[in-house]
């Protein structure tokens, strides 16, 4: 161990999470100490186990407690659809927006050749498998609307219809709520060529 | 070392990946200052969709050292649209740049070589052919062009042949007679490849291969990862 006084260490560590400063550290740290030890026994004991046991779903690569997450274990959810997303916040986030009953797939990532980030690096030979041997029926790609999240899209919707799989991509376009004029061009030219008939 | 400018400057991103919590780390293609690190700071989510790859930029920067920080911005043109293939061309474009180039080495010549590929890269039939074009202008840019239509330069040297086998030396270009294993070339490949027409099929299989012997001299050992956007898992 350093000779750091454990208070230094302390807020040192606390600063690994997003968005925390000095400052803020240096709060937390004082409120632990000062006001809440109970608390911050339990947050060291929680999130000792968490890095410990919490892992990746064997099937869907989003964070998970036991080899196959509960959304891939539920017998109830489809197969008929597979939904790939970046993130595991993402699943999340479309679980709790929308009512899709079908699975998930997590890239934990997007291509990205020039940080390194290849295929394989997002576990595509993983989809590669699945796809070939469930009964996938439409594939949703729900990647990110920039440049590496429209490449990573074309490479799996490709792997897909190779694969004689229908392939969909989420709509990208006008927020709800937004105003046309302050929405950024490129945004409003994809909206624009995505209209629908209504 | 690039000084800072005041007025809006042409730029392309190259590459971008975010640094610290809210900031984004850019490497920027410009005429006048070559490749530039540059941070934007808060860009990172906040109309961080502008300060993307492919898209015609003007920007303004300030600061001392190598990174300096990203000023002003707007879009200088719309942005290209190009998806699937296209789109990993660019970044095969721009990964190349990034591996043979040095920062702030001002190229202006490579600068349009870079926006006049990615402006055909929009429209082209022949990707591949494209492709092998523009590295080797990047070759001949970066003070590394191919002797292609001398064979033997090295000895007393005598014109390419368009019915003849050759083996290729990266420096000193076509050896004859061809070598049984390593990279063979034929000389109609190496006179087409120095004409400016159209590549037929077969050209562009020997110049693949070609090349690629000639950029693993240059780039080491270490692979293009965007050549694995081109396979298939």
């Amino acid at each position: 161990m350093s000779g750091k006084p454990l208070l230094e260490q302390l807020m040192q560590a606390l600063r690994c999470l997003p968005g925390v400063g000095p400052r803020s550290a240096q709060r937390m740290a004082f409120h632990l100490l000062e006001r809440d030890r109970e608390g911050g026994r339990h947050l060291a004991r929680l999130l000792e186990a968490s890095m410990e046991r919490i892992g990746h779903c064997g099937r869907c690569r989003t964070l998970s407690e036991e080899a196959v997450c509960a959304l891939c274990a539920n017998p109830r959810r489809s197969d008929a659809q597979l939904c790939v997303v970046e993130s595991p916040a993402e699943v999340a986030a479309l679980e709790q927006a929308t009512d899709f009953g079908g699975r998930y797939f997590v890239l934990g990532g997007r291509l990205s050749p020039l940080d390194g980030i290849g295929p394989r690096e997002i576990g595509l030979d993983l989809l590669a498998r699945r796809l070939s041997e469930e009964g996938t029926e439409e594939l949703i790609l729900a990647t990110n609307p920039t440049v590496e999240g429209e490449a990573t899209a074309h490479y799996i919707g490709q792997m897909a219809r190779e694969r004689g799989i229908r392939v969909t991509r989420i709509a990208h376009g006008v927020p709800l709520g937004g105003e046309l004029e302050y929405v950024d061009g490129g945004t409003l030219s994809h909206a624009f060529a995505g209209r629908r008939d209504y | 070392m690039a000084t800072d400018s005041l007025e809006l400057r042409a730029a392309y991103i190259l590459h971008r990946r975010a640094y610290s919590n809210t900031s984004l780390l850019i490497e920027c293609m410009t005429p006048d200052q070559g490749r530039l690190p540059l941070i934007a700071r808060g860009a990172m989510g906040r109309d961080s969709g502008g300060l993307q790859p492919f898209v015609p930029l003007l920007i303004r920067w300030s600061g001392r050292g190598e990174v300096k920080s990203l000023g002003a911005y707007e879009r200088g043109a719309p942005p290209l649209s190009f998806s699937g293939e296209r789109l990993f061309c660019g970044f095969y474009i721009n990964e190349l740049l990034l591996r043979l180039t040095r920062r702030e080495d001002p190229q202006p010549s490579l600068y349009g070589l870079y926006e006049a590929t990615l402006l055909q890269i929009a429209g082209a039939v022949s990707l591949e052919g494209l492709l092998r074009r523009f590295e080797l202008r990047l070759l001949e840019e970066l003070g590394y062009g191919l002797n292609l239509l001398l064979c033997d330069a090295h000895g007393e040297g005598c014109p390419v042949r368009a019915d003849q086998w050759y083996g290729f030396d990266v420096e000193s270009g076509p050896v004859s007679p061809a070598p049984r294993d390593g990279v063979r070339v034929s000389g109609r490949t190496l006179l087409a490849l120095d004409g400016g027409g159209a590549l037929d099929e077969t050209v562009l299989r020997e110049a693949k291969g070609l090349l690629r012997h000639v950029l693993r001299h240059y780039l080491g050992e270490r692979p293009l990862k965007s050549r694995e956007l081109f396979t298939r898992l």
